[in-house]
Parts: structure tokens; sequence; C-alpha cells
């Protein structure tokens, strides 16, 4: 698991959470939407052969077997949304957000005089602005 | 204002214009011009610049040019838009000068600074984008690519004893060097790693991380083929070294792999590297049977319509949103029929489809092959890579092309702009009439192939049968139950570059970082630390407290040392 669980996750989330993985898996796998579906139908068939099992114990057994059958057959290369983690494209261009620059060290600052003189000349005037536009914020009570 | 791509295309392609005139000068007349300044004598060993300008260099610098110009004209619509376009274009500039300095270079130390300034232009190109598979793609090519340097500047050591750097001189009567082997040992290394044979496969398939038109320009036709440039130009040297037969072997097992690889892959960009390094091999194995001119041969007209290949598969990815998976393409010659079409031609010329530009290269490559003693394993996979390269096409033609539109979303495909088009077209002509162009003026007295009917006929029939079963075996019924799942196993094995990314990586670091963290902590922070830098402390400390007690000019201590003399006097004295 490569995040903290802080929460207990109940056993129909951990069946949801392999089903939909399982469906995830068929689609990389049949990479036609036809016999992608008729994989999905079968799959969904077999989920809802055990919906009724009472037993908790051989419901566990199931979701251990289950997870076992996925990891057996998981895709080498399954598919990837461009932009989603993982994906081809993700996080390509990284533009660093302007207060950024606000946390830069002074000794740091100090190799561009002129541009943060100017930066935090423009600070000034932008809350100037800000003020007189919107007027001033309310003072916040402790 | 002119736009940077405009003016660059148009300064690349006037210089591979005046090159190609050149070069033809220089193969009706037979010259070749040969520069050299010296810079520095050290104990009679010379420090030369030189400069080579033969056919070969000026046709090469040619096509390069040519390509680059293709190339950087294509990126002026497919990094539109981009933030750091200006940087790219410089980059890709820079990449075009190193590769030219490499080219004109026969002395083994002007030739490392193109070669050094092509690994770091490619690894700031393949981190050109900030995500962390590029930065995990670029390590992978620059330290692979690191090993090759190494091995040429431990080949500039060894060349010391020759006197000079200038291989050309040296390469006709390098049996007689004492450490010859050796030093042709370390330039097959080195071209092994520029050109991505087994072992360092890995990086090639991992650098497509760049922006498309890198990966046309740098991955297909450029960089990689540096490592065959320089082994053409040390062939003579090779002959009959245990490097040669090393190599035979190796370059086959890397096309081999890599047809086999690409069946099974399903990013468009990758697949079309794997194919870049199957033809690599090929041009490898034909290179170490002793045929250099038929690498160089196959090594231009294969840069032609891999540039072309990349381009398209560049258009494509462009019009889909940014998706590389062919599982989410299909039915594209519908909506980009000129972008089909030239992508049909690259495949088409990449088969070896007669009149085509592969045609001509690679049915004498395989021929030649056939026709030299090379052993059983060699010729099976020669035979094997041929089929695998028809069947893989095959494949992405049915999945990007002609089968069924498997696209997530709806998005407005069409063909490109004209800025992306105009060079696929320019480069489609290369790719049809660039193989019998090339024919005519490399070989004026043709080949003599002399070989049985079932030899000649074999390399269209493993073509024949490996595009028909590459097309059809994606044919598949609703209810197909699919045999890759029965394989895993060895699906997964072949699909995954015989896990070679894996042993590249991880494989080649655990034991070091392994054997560097037990250093640490038994080293560094163990017995060093508790008998060095603490234990020296601890140790002064408590010889400083004795010290210091000896010099408080206590009573006690001048009683006691009166005491000790005492004694040893009675002792003396006794």
């Amino acid at each position: 698991m490569s995040f903290l669980q802080t929460e207990v996750i109940c056993h129909s989330r951990k069946v949801c959470s392999l089903y939909k993985r399982a469906l995830r898996n068929l689609e990389s796998w049949y990479d036609r939407r036809p016999m992608y579906r008729y994989r999905a139908v079968l799959l969904r068939a077999r989920f809802d052969e055990n919906k009724d099992v009472k037993d908790l114990r051989v419901a566990q057994q199931l979701l251990d077997d289950g997870e076992k059958e996925l990891f057996s057959l998981i895709q080498y290369q399954p598919k990837k949304f461009p932009l989603s983690p993982g994906g081809v494209a993700y996080e390509r261009e990284v533009r660093a957000p302007d207060w950024v620059l606000d946390y830069w060290h002074p000794w740091e600052k100090a190799f561009y005089p002129d541009y943060f003189a100017k930066r935090e000349q423009r600070k000034k005037e932008y809350v100037e602005w800000w003020e007189k536009t919107y007027g001033k914020p309310a003072e916040q009570g402790h | 204002m002119v736009s940077m791509y405009l003016s660059s295309m148009l300064f690349l392609l006037s210089g591979s214009l005046s090159c190609l005139v050149l070069s033809l000068l220089c193969l009706k007349s037979g010259q070749a011009w040969f520069i050299e300044w010296e810079l520095l004598s050290l104990n009679s060993s010379s420090i030369v610049m030189t400069l080579i300008l033969d056919w070969m260099s000026f046709m090469f610098l040619g096509f390069v040019m040519f390509i680059s110009s293709m190339v950087l004209y294509y990126s002026g619509e497919y990094m539109h838009g981009d933030s750091n376009m200006n940087r790219f274009m410089y980059l890709v500039l820079a990449f075009v000068m190193s590769m030219g300095f490499l080219i004109i270079s026969p002395n083994l130390i002007s030739i490392l600074l193109g070669w050094d300034g092509l690994g770091l232009v490619s690894y700031a190109l393949v981190i050109y984008y900030q995500n962390e598979k590029s930065a995990n793609a670029g390590m992978l090519t620059a330290l692979s690519n690191r090993v090759g340097d190494v091995a040429i500047l431990l080949a500039i050591s060894l060349f010391f004893s020759c006197g000079g750097w200038n291989f050309l001189f040296y390469v006709e009567n390098m049996p007689i060097i004492g450490s010859g082997g050796l030093l042709c040992g370390l330039v097959v290394l080195a071209a092994m790693t520029k050109s991505a044979q087994i072992p360092f496969s890995a990086w090639l398939p991992a650098a497509m991380a760049a922006p498309t038109p890198v990966s046309a320009l740098v991955h297909s036709s450029t960089l990689v083929t540096a490592g065959v440039y320089l082994l053409i130009r040390f062939s003579p040297a090779l002959e009959g070294r245990l490097s040669q037969t090393v190599l035979l072997l190796l370059s086959s097992l890397t096309m081999f792999m890599a047809g086999l690889g690409a069946n099974f892959e399903y990013d468009l960009k990758k697949i079309i590297a794997l194919s870049t390094l199957s033809q690599l091999g090929v041009m490898m194995s034909i290179l170490s049977l002793g045929y250099a001119d038929l690498a160089f041969f196959h090594l231009l007209a294969h840069a032609l319509f891999k540039a072309l290949l990349f381009m398209c598969a560049g258009a494509v990815i462009h019009s889909v949103k940014d998706y590389q998976d062919i599982r989410m393409m299909g039915g594209l010659v519908y909506h980009m029929p000129l972008t089909g079409m030239c992508m049909n031609l690259a495949n088409l010329a990449l088969c070896g489809t007669p009149f085509l530009a592969g045609f001509y290269s690679k049915d004498m490559i395989l021929e030649v092959a056939f026709m030299s003693p090379i052993n059983l394993v060699s010729f099976l996979l020669y035979a094997l890579a041929t089929g695998l390269t028809v069947c893989y096409t095959m494949r992405l033609v049915y999945y990007s092309l002609s089968g069924d539109f498997n696209l997530g979303n709806l998005y407005s495909i069409s063909d490109e702009g004209k800025i992306m088009t105009n060079p696929m077209m320019g480069l489609s002509v290369g790719a049809v009439f660039g193989g019998a162009t090339l024919a005519w003026l490399i070989f004026p007295c043709p080949y003599m192939i002399c070989m049985s009917p079932v030899f000649k006929m074999l390399a269209l029939i493993v073509s024949v049968i490996g595009g028909v079963l590459g097309y059809l075996l994606n044919l598949n019924a609703v209810n197909y139950n699919l045999n890759s799942l029965k394989y895993y196993n060895s699906v997964v094995f072949s699909g995954s570059m015989w896990f070679m990314p894996f042993l590249s990586t991880y494989g080649a670091s655990k034991n070091f970082l392994g054997s560097g963290e037990t250093y640490q902590s038994v080293g560094d922070m163990g017995w060093s630390e508790y008998y060095g830098g603490q234990g020296i402390y601890s140790f002064i400390m408590s010889s400083s407290k004795i010290l210091q007690v000896f010099q408080d000019n206590s009573m006690k201590i001048y009683m006691l040392s009166f005491l000790l003399w005492v004694i040893v006097l009675v002792f003396v004295v006794v």
C-alpha cells in the first residue's frame, strides 16, 4: 500500500475496488470495445455469483483469491490517460506559482535586486489599488 | 520578423544542398580533402585539429541537415505554444552542430567533442519536458552513453602509443599495433552504447519521453547512427577480430529482440523506436560481416523514412490530444488521409517493399548476409527479424490506421496545418526515391548476388508470412480468448524488452547502492567513526586531562614523582 491508511476500509469497499481494477485491467487487455464489453459482463457475473455470501471468512478468502488472480494477469502496459499521473504527458510543463518568489531566501533575492525592488513596489501598488477599489479589509478578531 | 523555425529551415536546407552537391563532386572526381592544424606536439605525439571532407562525410552531413531542416520546420507547429520554444530550437541546432562535428572528424580527440556534445544535447532534449518520466529517461540515456564516452577516452589513451590520434591513418595497420584488439573492442563498445545494442538497448525506447520532433531527428536518424558511422570509419580495423564476432551476435540479437518487443508494445513512439533499434541491429550486423558500404547505404535510406514515420506519429499524437497508446487510436486513415498516406509510405519503405527507399538497402543486406558464411543462429535471427518487422508494421497499420475507431473522445481529428504536412511531403519524396538514387550513386558497379532460389525468395516469404500474421492476429471475434493471457510470462518478457530497462536501471545500480550503504554503515558511520573521528577525539581528550593534572602544580604530583625517582635510584644503586 503506497499510502498511509488512516481509516478502516470495509469489505464491500475492497470488493468494489477489486472490481474496478479488474475492469481497468480487462480494458487494457481487450482493446476493442465489443470484446471488452463481453469480458466485462462475464466479470460482473463472476462477482455477482458471490454477492450473497454471508460468511465473512469465505468472503475474505474470495477477495484474497481475486487479488491474486488480478496480480497474476496484470497488464504490463496499462492504459493511462495522458494527463493523469503515470500518463505520457503528465506534468510536462510545470509553471511555478508567483508566490514561490516571496519564499526565496534574502540571499537569493540579493542576486536580482532590481527585479525584487520593482516587485515589492508593484505589490504595494496593487494593495493600494485594491483598498481604493474594494475598501480596507475588516479587522480580524483573534 | 521571420520565425526561427523558418530561418533555421532555410539555413539548414541550403547547407544540405551544398553538402549534397559537394558530395556528388567528390564521388565523381574521387577527391577528398583532409584539413589539419597542428596545435601541440608532445613527445612526438602531435595534437592536431583535423577535418575530413570526402563524399561520405558530405553526404551524411547533407542528409542530417536535410532531415534537421524538415524537423525544425515541422516543430514550428508541433511545438507551437510551448513556453520554451526558442530553447528547443537552439538545442536542436546545437545537436546538428555536434553531429556535424562528429561526421567530419577523423581524429579520436576531436570526435570525442562531437560525441560528448551529442550525449549532452540529447540529455537536454530528453529532459525537455519537466516531468519525472523525462528525468528518469534522461538519466538512463546519459549514463548509458557515458559508458561509451569512457570507452572513447580509454581508446584515446591507448592511441597515444601510435603517436597520434588520426585514426584514419592507423585503421589499415591496426593488426600490427600491440593493443589493437583492445582498442577495437573499446571502439565497438562505444559504438554499441550510442547505437543502443544489447545490453545498452534500454535507453532508446525510454528516450521517447522527448518531444516527437526530437525523436524524429535524434533518436531515429542521427544520434543513434553515430555509433554505426564510427564503426564504418573503423571497419578496416575490425576485420578478423573477436570484437567483430561478438558484435555480429549482439547486433543480431538486438535486431530480433527489438522486432519481437515491437509486436507487444502499445506506445506508438516506442514501437517506432524499437523498429529503429531493429534496423540499427541490421546495420551493425552487416557491418560486422565486413560490408561497411552497405551499412552506410542502409543508414542513409533508413534515416529518410524513419524521420518521416516519426513525423507522422507526431501528427497523429498531436491530433488525438497527446494519446500515444495505439489502443486508443484506429480508423485514422479516414480522418487524416494525408498523414495516413505518408505513414503507410514510411511503413512500406521500412518493410522493404520493392522500389521504395528501404528495398534497395535492406534487400541487398539480406542477400549479402545470406551469401556470407554466417552461423545458423545469426541466419535464423536475420530471417525472423525480417518477418517480425513486417509483422509489427502491419499490426501498427491495423491499430492506428485501418482498424476500428477506438478513441475515447471524439476530437476534431484532421490533417494538421501545412507547417506539419509540408515537411512530411518533403521526406516522402526521399522515402520513395532516396533508395534508388543512393543505390545508383554509391554503387556504380552492382553487387554480384549468387544464391539458390530458396534463399532468394526467403526474404519475400518471411515478409509475406509476417505481414499476414501481423494483420490477421489482430482481427479477433468478440468472444475471442486472448492467447496473450495463456502465455502471460512469455508475453510480458517479450513486451518488456527482455526486462532490459529493469536490468539497466535497478539491476545495474542495486549491488553498488547496496555495497555503498554497507560501506557507509560499517565504515563511515561504524569502525572508521569509532576508531577514527570519535576514537582520536576521546584519546586526545583523556590524554589532555592527564596532562592537565600534571600541569596544575599539585604538591601530590611533586611528591609522587619524587617518590618514583627515589625508587628508581634505589633500584639503580642497589
